[in-house]
């Protein structure tokens, strides 16, 4: 007798008791939507971390962060100057292995348009060099970007975020603005780029179908919209009156454009060189060359960084793949929770069938009794009873991923924009799986028992 | 051979330490087209014959033969297969599946044994019509008399052709002109070359048949024609 008939004669068995099986499939519908859902809603987290760390930047790139001295080394601790922008100039001109490095300051200031009433808001202005605009991945949408000479001449030029430039001329197109004045704090400052608007797909699926969501929601791009970056010489000068501004008085430094540039850009340079060792740095980010050399990459670094730090270990390195590390890892224990919690009730679904069916048998002993008179062998009962716990359990899944979709459905309205649940379907198949082997199990031991019913007492029964 | 051969067949069994010998060193053949009454009160053990004969079971001693099968020793697989392909049952209480309709009850035996489905309902629909059930193919087993439920049962006997037709009691739930109708099939069928065993306590049920075999505490004590 062929296996097909058995699942028929199963199949028939399912849908002349509905009501009992839409009963034990319950459990199952239940465990795969939870599932399903739980799947969703950790693949969702995945996508939304992923798109935070792809525009925080790559992998390639190492933070130089300030860190207290081993306890050795504490006696002569203040030997060395800090983070400053002498480690940037030594990365630069020694680390071969280093391809960018971006040494930043900031100040916190007013912004506000020139000659108009508009926004008057204090943001983080920070001092740049141009590799900054490649290691935090900016994409210029109006103007340009700043330049070496823009650093060299302390040039008064600013290159705004987007939601700045939108917020201080709310009416005007964003090309329209290269040349317009802004200030900041009291000093004038050309506008000559202004970047990208930086959104995530979600976000941006949201905006171009019309609706506007009224609620906030958690932005990881809105830092980098706000941004409003000078030349990093133009902000140490302009706005930390330290031992430098002393040697040239404020009202020289206004008419920096209309002197000559050479001899500017020789002042400046000196000046620089004469300070460098006490400009200290608000951070400070190199991009690695080469994934391949990022360990010898960072012991070239921590050399260099020994000689100008004076042997003191004052500092340490922050990379990107600690974080992808303990941002990855957090999401797997996450999704194995939920999948362990949903794998949980779909046993639980498992043996719910089992109860139902065990009950099932002992209302069915005559019928396995008849059918056995007539010729069924054990083990066609036991294959019976196996398909009815699949094809209950089959169903229940489909149900249940019916369910699922509902429920994520509803997940999407109330969670993040960016960890918006998606569906995968892996997720799905693994689910379906799982379900038809929770059946299969939990008619393993109703089966044995139906097929080792005697004949003569089934056939008895009442 | 004869097509049921039983050789001091005994079947023992145990309850507590006590043994109950239900059959005790029954000799019996049955020849091909017979049509046998087996007859006892209750308790006598024709029962239990009835359950070896219709390889329900396997003897606790002897020789048991049933349609060239050594069934002794046999297991449930091979007493399945035997009562798939050579025997049909007739039960008092009917024994049919509730949930089925009448042909899906008839073909039962032709699933077990394999048979194509298109050709599983044809057969079906037509042992059904043979019996006089052809207005009645879609309905289900509460929605028939008595008379009609036996009529599906008996067919589900013959639908795959069997040597022997095993009726136990089967005319016990019915009116006595619906069992005399049941009876008059079992004559019909055996005059087409079927070998019918019929068990019953009626000894004028008996006294249609051929040949009558008394059981009395587990030995056969009397074989009469009637």
């Amino acid at each position: 007798m062929s296996l097909l008939v058995v699942f028929q004669i199963g199949i028939r068995e399912v849908a002349a008791h509905k009501f009992r099986s839409v009963l034990s499939m319950l459990g199952i519908v239940l465990g795969v939507s939870s599932l399903i859902a739980t799947m969703a809603l950790t693949r969702g987290m995945e996508e939304g971390t992923r798109t935070f760390m792809q525009q925080l930047g790559g992998l390639e790139l190492v933070t130089i962060a300030e860190k207290n001295p081993s306890s050795l080394k504490m006696d002569f601790a203040n030997l060395s100057p800090g983070l400053t922008l002498r480690d940037a100039e030594v990365i630069r001109e020694s680390a071969s292995l280093i391809s960018h490095v971006s040494p930043e300051i900031a100040i916190n200031s007013l912004v506000s348009s020139f000659g108009q009433s508009g926004t008057r808001e204090r943001r983080m202005i920070r001092g740049i060099y141009p590799d900054h605009f490649v290691i935090r991945m900016h994409q210029i949408g109006a103007g340009r970007f700043l330049s070496d000479l823009d650093v060299q001449r302390g040039a008064r030029c600013v290159v705004l975020g987007n939601t700045v430039a939108t917020q201080l001329w709310p009416e005007a197109s964003i090309e329209s603005l290269i040349g317009k004045t802004v200030l900041i704090g009291t000093s004038p400052f050309e506008v000559v780029g202004v970047l990208d608007f930086y959104q995530s797909e979600e976000q941006g699926r949201i905006r171009r179908s019309g609706k506007t969501s009224m609620r906030w929601k958690w932005d990881p791009f809105r830092i980098k919209n706000e941004t409003v970056l000078i030349p990093f010489t133009t902000l140490f000068h302009e706005f930390r009156s330290g031992v430098v501004s002393d040697e040239k008085p404020n009202s020289n430094k206004r008419n920096d454009s209309t002197e000559p540039k050479k001899t500017n850009v020789t002042t400046e340079s000196s000046k620089t060189n004469e300070s460098i060792d006490s400009i200290e740095l608000e951070a400070l980010i190199v991009r690695v060359r080469d994934l391949e050399y990022f360990r010898p990459a960072l012991d070239q670094l921590r050399k260099l960084l020994d000689i100008t730090h004076r042997g003191v270990d004052d500092f340490d390195f922050e990379t990107r793949e600690d974080w992808f590390d303990r941002v990855e890892s957090s999401v797997r224990a996450a999704r194995l929770s939920g999948g362990l919690i949903s794998a949980i009730s779909l046993i639980v679904g498992g043996i719910g069938i089992m109860n139902i069916m065990l009950a099932s048998i002992s209302e069915r002993v005559r019928e396995i009794g008849i059918r056995m008179a007539v010729g069924a062998r054990p083990r066609d009962i036991f294959l019976q009873i196996i398909t009815e716990g699949m094809f209950i359990s089959l169903i229940g899944a489909f149900l249940g991923i019916g369910a699922s979709l509902g429920l994520i459905e509803i997940l999407k309205l109330i969670s993040p924009t960016e960890n918006v649940p998606l569906l995968s379907w892996d997720g799905v198949l693994f689910s379906v799986v799982f379900a038809l082997l929770a059946g299969l199990l939990s008619g393993i031991y109703p089966g044995l028992k139906a097929a080792r019913l005697d004949p003569i007492s089934a056939l008895r029964y009442e | 051979m004869s097509l049921i051969h039983l050789e001091n067949v005994s079947k023992i069994y145990q309850v507590g330490d006590q043994e109950i010998r239900a059959l005790d060193q029954i000799n019996l053949r049955i020849e091909e087209g017979e049509f046998v009454a087996i007859i006892g009160p209750s308790g006598s053990g024709k029962s239990t014959l009835m359950h070896l004969l219709g390889c329900l079971d396997t003897p606790s001693a002897g020789r048991m033969v049933i349609c060239g099968n050594e069934l002794s020793r046999a297991t449930p697989d091979q007493l399945a297969q035997v009562r798939n392909q050579e025997i049909g049952f007739v039960f008092q209480a009917f024994n049919l599946l509730s949930k089925l309709d009448v042909v899906s009850n008839i073909e039962l035996p032709l699933i077990y044994g394999g048979v194509p489905a298109a050709q599983r309902r044809e057969r079906a629909r037509k042992v059904a019509c043979d019996v006089g059930l052809g207005d009645r193919l879609s309905n289900r087993p509460p929605q028939l008399s008595g008379g009609q439920c036996q009529r599906v049962a008996i067919a589900r006997a013959l639908v795959n052709n069997p040597q022997i037709i095993f009726a136990d009691e089967p005319t016990g739930n019915l009116d006595s002109a619906t069992g005399l109708a049941i009876l008059g099939m079992f004559d019909e069928l055996n005059a087409s070359g079927k070998t019918i065993v019929l068990v019953t306590h009626d000894p004028s049920i008996a006294a249609r048949s051929r040949r009558v075999i008394e059981i009395r505490d587990g030995r056969i004590v009397r074989e009469y024609k009637p």
